[in-house]
């Protein structure tokens, strides 16, 4: 950022429906009359991730798209296979339809940051918020994500870094809500000028987020025209979300797990397992490994959940400093699976 | 979780719990003690009716100044160009602190540049167009990276130590050490300063309201007497803001310059780069003990981080006997802000040590912790603490060390602490006016401990009227000079000034009353508002009383060094219980109770200094699980330099916390409270984990991954253990 991006001025668009959303989004505030060069609008959902960005000095846009000022009732709408992008994650974890549904949603969404900020936080921005590397957020290191030519996490600071995913940049991903839908098959709706509001483009969660060796600057795979208009999750009675946190609150966890199951008609056996862990890779992280291993134990014989369980750490490369997230790993998986069975 | 249950004890240990007291205001050797008054300013606190520093504008709009700082830990400056700054819209002026291009900086967050402006985003426009570059050099980032020479140690001391390590039965040889803790005030530091030619107004946050303004007379030019220094509320000192600091110097000396008013105040990551800190520690203990449980002494050799402050990193852990000891002390250079006095310096981050050394040496003897104190307590007044707060806490359900099954272990520690009572000249005033409105006033200040709400129950009650008849006033060089807050030392030499300016307040008005009256003056007293003759009879009410004044009373109230009938005599002394929940497969260390007790002589109101014991826990417990200024060991940056990664200690963190308040029944006066609640705690958790998990974690911040490494030495085969 130079000084002339922190004098210039920020235009904020209020579009009413999507399709005026789309529009801006694809051809900024003024139609057509942009000056050549100027970057796409920014989107703002609640906007606590842009303004955290905005007061470090790591990004002064000069167009902002807001999205609370859409009219359309769906962005709110909750419900026990969707939830409106604009829902905010007080709203998720209050939601019986959601908590019934699937718990590791409603329990995902309760224990992200603090009581102020999940009242306005919402479900889009949630999934999209950047990472919380310390040298990312520090202006003066220019890391590879910011387009600089290297990595300070490596011969750094690094025990809040990831374990798994092989850099180069190694961040965790810091959404408690994609981990938690991970386990769910959702899909997240999102819309364009070019896509129409009326179909939205279904986005697998697999498929959203993407590694630091495919992408560096971004962390998911959505257009800068696009825009999320809500999430799609199928039901997952006997699902959990398990987190491990040095503060309780105002943080984020050192490890996540969420776990989903899928019982057999006995109520004891495992038919099918997905199972997810966060802050431990640059994208939510599933793990097979662990989810064949659970197929078809009985939840009951604690020491094969456990032995399962302890496949969580199976290619783990721990940074200089952050080894002890594989003793916790398992753990968070394995009291996940606890809470999963209820 | 919200505190249960708190109160005032003797020694006995009954609990004198708030409800079962008739009245407000008692008095003990003529001192006040109110149990019942809550702090008067609290709703325009968290209202925003307070202003703070921050918030006051001295008159028309001011300039706003701000500081570029060195990113890295050191590094040269290579350019930068104070004209670029000067060309962007609204910057009015631009200049180096200190030398130009070519500069070598020492720290993260050191200043090289001010720029002023007319707002703060050409503030912050101009700043970043200074285009500074830097050359990066490699530096030291902590004590250890610095390798500090071992202390030279004399023939004779080395043969007193092994002398001492001889004599005993088993050896703790343990290395200790302690982070950074920033003050991390909510309200940052700085100020806004109007130079006005003949005078001066100036708005600061400080904790010494007359200190800050003497510091600023020369960068001002002019006598201090013509600067008029307001600081109605401070968010927070902690002994960082004792005088103007580089932000009220800077202010003064632009305002001067552009004869306007300049809003200086920090950033919060300037906060944590610059403005001072509690220094790190490395201590490193080797002690022998008997199996009796005599300590037979050995060495107690420590090092201070201070970053590049020339000093300040001393230990301070000289409370129990621990037989001849050899004590050495060095402070560490290394690319990092210096340190400033922070609650109870020294003394949180030396008591650490000293309580988990304690619990060592009490495992390899196999005898209970609590008894080892009593052994070596030197305090007999501070050990009668010691079974009230055992029992408070459990202590008898406490388990040896590492015995329980379970991935969740629970564990017990205590610490102890002391304060001294520092006396420093202090006036007060109490104005009574014609309406019946009182004033009580003195130029101290409060940065949260409760002042006004202090001063306004010592004058009441000395005066004899209700709390709401007086407006108790701080924070404003218009009323006598009272102490600066550090050293906890704004109670213990605010209520005796007081006290002398409400008794002589009121032996004005009832002259004035005896000779309207034709009245005995000897005979009158002021009895719940009323004037009442010997006999009890009511003269006049209050108003009607001071309507017979012909002007308002002004009495003042002062005491100087050396006038022990005024003050408290002796320490502050305290002793805390911890109980704690450690996760042993996590490594996650939960708080779950803490019981304060805490003796400060007479307690004038009891709430604000449950309060101040309150607060004290609550930083010990941040500072024991959480606090850490961080720098990044390739370039000496502080990578949290914010409050999202710079972890402080939340709401959900909180344990039940029982402050009790021990009254001495020798005691003669008040003693302070603002530090020693803070000194024991981090020692006293530290004891719980070790406790809990069977092998210490013998560095702050108790982190899930230093906890998780004693659970793995715990778990490995080893020699005796209690
Ligand atoms: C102290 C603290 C602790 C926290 N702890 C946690 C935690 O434990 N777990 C956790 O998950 N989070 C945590 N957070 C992060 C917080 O939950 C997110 O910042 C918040 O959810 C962002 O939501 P928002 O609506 O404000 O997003 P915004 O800031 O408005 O947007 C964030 C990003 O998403 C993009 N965006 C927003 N909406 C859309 C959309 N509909 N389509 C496409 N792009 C969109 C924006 O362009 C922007 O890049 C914490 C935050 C703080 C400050
Ligand atoms: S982990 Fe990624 S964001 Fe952090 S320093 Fe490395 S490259 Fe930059």
């Amino acid at each position: 950022m130079s000084h002339s991006d922190l004098l210039m001025k920020t235009e904020m668009a209020m579009p009413r429906t999507l399709k005026q959303a789309c529009e801006v989004q694809s051809n900024g505030l003024h139609d057509k009359n942009d000056i050549p060069g100027m970057p796409l609008p920014v989107l703002k959902a609640a906007g606590i991730d842009l303004m955290d960005h905005w007061k470090e000095g790591l990004t002064a846009p000069g167009q902002v798209s807001n999205l609370l000022a859409l009219r359309d009732p769906s962005l709110h709408r909750l419900s026990a296979d969707s939830i409106g992008a604009l829902c905010t994650l007080s709203a998720i974890a209050d939601s019986t339809a959601v908590r019934k549904s699937a718990p590791v949603i409603a329990q995902a969404a309760e224990s992200t940051a603090t009581p102020q900020i999940r009242n306005v936080a919402t479900a889009g921005g949630n999934l999209f918020q950047r990472p919380r590397c310390w040298y990312y957020r520090a202006h003066q290191f220019d890391c590879l994500k910011k387009g600089g030519h290297m990595c300070f996490a490596v011969e750094g600071e690094n025990r809040y870094h990831a374990v798994f995913g092989n850099g180069p940049c190694h961040i965790v991903h810091p959404s408690n809500l994609a981990n938690a839908l991970s386990v769910c098959q959702a899909e997240v709706l999102v819309v364009s000028s070019a896509q129409g509001t009326e179909e939205p483009r279904r986005v697998p969660m697999h498929q959203l987020f993407c590694l630091p060796e495919d992408r560096l600057k971004s962390e998911h795979t959505l257009g800068p025209d696009e825009i999320a208009v809500g999430i799609s999750y199928r039901a997952a009675p006997h699902s959990a979300h398990y987190e491990v946190r040095e503060k309780q609150s105002f943080d984020w966890p050192l490890v996540m797990a969420s776990v989903a199951l899928d019982m057999r008609d006995d109520g004891r056996t495992i038919a099918a397992a997905r199972v997810c862990a966060g802050g431990v890779a640059p994208i939510p992280w599933r793990m097979p490994q662990v989810e064949r291993a659970l197929a078809g134990i009985n939840v009951k014989d604690t020491q094969r959940v456990r032995q399962a369980c302890d496949l969580a750490i199976r290619g783990a490369q721990p940074m200089s400093n952050n080894a002890y997230k594989l003793r916790i790993l398992p753990v968070a998986v394995s009291r996940a699976v606890r809470l999963a069975v209820g | 979780m919200a505190r249960t249950s708190s109160g005032i004890q003797n020694q006995s240990g009954d609990l004198d719990v708030t409800h079962d007291l008739p009245t407000s205001n008692r008095t003990y050797n003529n001192v006040t003690m109110d149990d019942v008054t809550s702090r008067v300013d609290a709703v325009a606190k968290v209202t925003g009716r307070a202003k703070y520093g921050i918030d006051q504008i001295a008159g028309p709009t001011p300039l706003v100044a701000g500081f570029a700082r060195c990113p890295w830990g050191k590094a040269e400056l290579t350019g930068g160009s104070l004209e670029a700054a000067m060309n962007i819209p609204g910057v009015v002026h631009a200049e180096w602190t200190g030398e130009d291009i070519g500069r070598e900086c020492q720290y993260h967050g050191q200043p090289v540049a001010v720029v002023v402006a007319e707002s703060v985003s050409a503030m912050r426009a101009g700043r970043l167009a200074l285009g500074l570059t830097w050359d990066r050099r490699d530096c030291d980032h902590d004590i250890e990276s610095a390798q500090p020479e071992p202390p030279a140690l004399s023939e004779e001391q080395v043969e007193a130590i092994n002398n001492a390590l001889e004599n005993a039965d088993f050896v703790v040889d343990a290395v200790y050490s302690t982070a950074v803790q920033t003050h991390s005030c909510l309200e940052s530091h700085g100020a806004t300063v109007h130079h006005q030619g003949e005078r001066a107004v100036v708005y600061g946050s400080t904790q010494s309201n007359y200190g800050f303004r003497d510091g600023l007379g020369s960068a001002l030019g002019l006598p201090v007497g013509s600067i008029d220094m307001h600081c109605e509320y401070v968010g927070g000192g902690f002994g960082s803001k004792l005088g103007p600091g580089k932000e009220g110097v800077y202010a003064a000396r632009m305002s001067k310059q552009f004869g306007k008013p300049v809003w200086l105040f920090c950033d919060r990551d300037e906060e944590h780069l610059d403005t001072g800190n509690r220094p790190s520690s490395r201590q490193h203990y080797k002690l022998g003990i008997k199996t009796d449980g005599t300590v037979t002494g050995g060495h107690i050799l420590t090092c201070g981080g201070v970053g590049v402050g020339g000093g300040g990193g001393g230990v301070c852990g000289h409370r129990y006997n621990f037989g001849s000891v050899i004590r050495k002390h060095v402070d560490v250079s290394f690319s990092g802000g210096g340190p400033k006095a922070m609650r109870a310096p020294g003394h949180p981050q030396g008591m650490f040590a000293v309580e988990l050394a304690m619990d060592e040496l009490a495992a390899v003897a196999g005898i209970d912790p609590l008894e080892l104190r009593r052994m070596h307590d030197p305090s007999a007044f501070r050990k009668g603490m010691y079974a009230r707060g055992a029992e408070l806490i459990g202590w008898s359900n406490r388990k040896p060390n590492g015995s329980q099954a379970g991935p969740i272990k629970v564990g017990y520690g205590m610490g102890i602490c002391d304060w001294g009572n520092f006396k420093v000249p202090a006036q007060a005033e109490v104005v009574i006016h014609r309406d019946g409105s009182v004033e009580a006033r003195s130029g101290t200040q409060d940065m949260g401990q409760g002042q006004r709400t202090v001063m306004g129950v010592v004058a009441a009650h000395h005066l004899g009227v209700p709390l709401s008849v007086v407006q108790a006033k701080v924070g404003s060089t218009e009323y006598p000079p009272g102490p600066a807050s550090g050293g906890s030392m704004t109670t213990t030499n605010t209520e005796p000034a007081m006290r002398v300016a409400a008794t002589e307040a009121k032996k004005q008005l009832l002259a004035r009353v005896a000779e309207q009256q034709q009245l005995d003056a000897d005979d009158l007293a002021i009895v719940d508002g009323n004037v009442v003759n010997g006999s009890g009879k009511a003269i006049a009410n209050w108003r009607q009383a001071c309507a017979m004044l012909t002007g308002p009373i002004t009495a003042p109230g002062s005491v100087g060094r050396s006038d022990p009938t005024l003050r408290g005599q002796g320490n502050s002394e305290g002793v805390q219980f911890v109980k704690v929940a450690v996760d042993c497969e996590t490594g996650v260390v939960r708080v779950l109770d803490i019981v304060a007790i805490h003796a400060c002589g007479i307690p004038v109101c009891r709430k604000t200094a449950e309060s101040q014991i309150i607060g004290g826990v609550i930083q010990g417990i941040s500072f024991a699980l959480f606090e850490n200024k961080l720098l990044d060991r390739q370039t000496g940056a502080m990578v949290n330099a914010n409050f999202e990664q710079y972890k402080i200690a939340g709401a959900d963190d909180m344990p039940r916390i029982t402050p009790i308040i021990w009254v001495d029944p020798d005691a003669t006066g008040t003693r302070g409270l603002g530090e020693p609640p803070t000194i024991p705690t981090s020692g006293a958790i530290a004891c719980a984990v070790f406790n809990a998990i069977g092998a210490p974690v013998r560095s702050s911040p108790i982190t899930p991954d230093r906890v998780l490494q004693a659970v793995t030495d715990a778990q490995a085969p080893k020699g005796g253990d209690a």
